[in-house]
């Protein structure tokens, strides 16, 4: 039933970003001012929300484990593996965003990069999961957990801080801003597609990120047998 | 249509492109990743 | 006064660092070595100098604390002194705090003795307010060694522990990087107002010192 349920979840997913793909090459106009390669709008912006959703979701997860992880170690382990799985995807998807948008960029602006508020906030952000993902990689033994989780609040606090910053930095120097001001304007013919894009994008991330959380979930049974093994064995002696 | 024009063309189908390229590849590493923890599972002793 | 603790692990940290000087002659060579190297990648010249030299000034401060952070713990590792300061009853933050105070005196009198190297390297005359040099840069130091002692303790068990300090220092600190080469520019130049920048890098040190005083010993007795 479960299976059935996830197949369908899938074929819905692909369904819709096939769908959102028409949308965006067939029904949506050209923009005025810049032509084609404003449909790159429909890939990036979205992707940007998924990657600061699922680092939300893996900062819920840092602080869980870490208030969970005396009295309820299962919960734990669960909060734990969304901490790992939001991160993950959230760098799949940021990627995303630092290489479509200097693509933009570039055609439309004539700048492959500027360092403004948002642009310099999310390379930031994208650094700081990469480290995040690296501690995990790197760090040693079963506390690694807990200071992956200590990491990843230190690294959510920072996020507001790195924005609020580049803002007082680009009001002293005005640069170029990237994609115009906050929400300049997009053509009605033009929301449907955005909004389909948007909905396609964040079921698939859903999808991975569900994925990513189920193999982290099956890793860490793994782990829990293969320490009970070991500890059987060491009973023996 | 204008050099401009085929420019921009490019430029937006390397974007979804890379796009793709990027999450599909991912896709792909988990399932290998999926993969190697089922041959780890049926291997290991239960319990 | 000082807690009992917290002044007996600073004074013990400074007394070793006394005897040997180790790590304050190694950062201030280090540091030397990144300012003269700067001034080669970038030439330095009449006005330009004046731009740059904030900016060089806190990357040189940045290499030379690393450099330091990244044997912080060291003494503590070998001779499970660590496993040691975890089973005394004195609470984790007072050795925290100890261990940020001993480095922050440590590149602090690095910096002071570059300093002078500085002004006459870059021919710097500081057209602003030169006292408040004397708040910036100890504010921008402490947010590096602060959050620099913290992830040294987060790495200590890890393979590429000094790389991985860095690796995950450098992303959080950006932000007091930027105020901190941006109000000494600004201080040197006196082109702008630093007063902005010296409250970020105030809100910026007292909420992780903050977050670090209350999440050390969740990472002290990690296990």
């Amino acid at each position: 039933m479960k299976k059935l349920a996830i197949g369908l979840y899938a074929a819905v997913t692909v369904a819709l970003m096939v769908w959102g793909y028409y949308q965006a090459i067939y029904v949506a106009p050209n923009d005025a001012m810049q032509g084609e390669i404003f449909r790159i709008i429909y890939y990036h912006v979205p992707s940007a929300s998924v990657a600061f959703l699922f680092f939300a979701i893996s900062l819920i997860g840092s602080i869980g484990y870490l208030g969970f992880r005396r009295n309820h170690a299962g919960w734990a382990q669960v909060s734990d593996a969304w901490a790992l799985a939001g991160a993950e995807v959230g760098v799949v998807f940021c990627t995303v965003v630092l290489t479509t948008g200097p693509l933009w960029g570039r055609r439309a602006w004539g700048i492959w990069w500027t360092w403004d508020a948002r642009l310099t906030t999310t390379l930031v952000l994208w650094l700081i999961y990469v480290s995040y993902l690296l501690l995990r990689r790197f760090a040693a033994g079963p506390q690694m957990q807990t200071l992956a989780a200590v990491l990843g609040i230190f690294g959510a606090l920072d996020v507001p801080i790195v924005y609020m910053s580049n803002r007082w930095w680009r009001t002293q120097h005005p640069a170029p801003v990237f994609g115009g001001s906050e929400g300049s304007g997009m053509a009605a013919s033009m929301v449907g597609p955005f909004l389909w894009n948007m909905l396609a994008w964040f079921a698939w991330g859903v999808m991975i990120l569900g994925i990513r959380y189920a193999v982290e979930r099956q890793q860490q049974k793994i782990a829990a047998r293969e320490a009970q093994a070991a500890l059987d064995e060491g009973s023996l002696i | 249509m204008d050099q401009a024009a085929i420019l921009d063309h490019q430029f937006r189908v390397a974007a979804y492109a890379i796009t793709w390229a990027i999450q599909l590849g991912y896709v792909a590493w988990l399932g290998l990743k999926w993969r190697a923890q089922k041959r780890n599972a049926a291997r290991a002793p239960r319990g | 006064m000082m807690p009992r603790a917290l002044w007996t692990h600073l004074v013990k940290d400074l007394r070793i660092e006394l005897r040997t000087l180790d790590a304050l002659v190694s950062m201030l060579f280090f540091s030397l070595l990144v300012v003269v190297l700067f001034s080669i990648a970038f030439d330095p010249r009449g006005v330009f100098s004046q731009q740059i030299a904030g900016g060089v000034l806190c990357v040189a401060t940045m290499f030379a604390s690393v450099s330091a952070l990244n044997q912080a713990w060291a003494r503590e590792i070998r001779h499970q002194v660590l496993d040691a300061q975890r089973m005394a009853p004195a609470p984790g933050a007072e050795l925290f705090l100890a261990k940020v105070i001993a480095n922050f005196l440590f590149v602090t009198v690095v910096q002071i003795i570059l300093a002078p190297c500085f002004l006459i390297f870059y021919n710097l005359h500081i057209v602003g307010q030169a006292w408040l040099l004397a708040l910036v840069l100890p504010l921008g130091t402490w947010a590096l060694v602060g959050n620099g002692i913290f992830f040294a303790a987060l790495s200590i068990r890890s393979r590429n522990r000094e790389l991985l300090l860095s690796l995950i220092l450098f992303p959080i600190f950006i932000p007091a990087l930027l105020a901190m080469v941006q109000a000494t520019t600004a201080i040197l130049t006196g082109e702008s107002d630093p007063t902005l920048w010296i409250k970020l890098l105030l809100g910026y040190d007292i909420i992780f010192t903050t977050v670090s005083l209350l999440l050390f010993d969740v990472v002290f007795h990690a296990e």
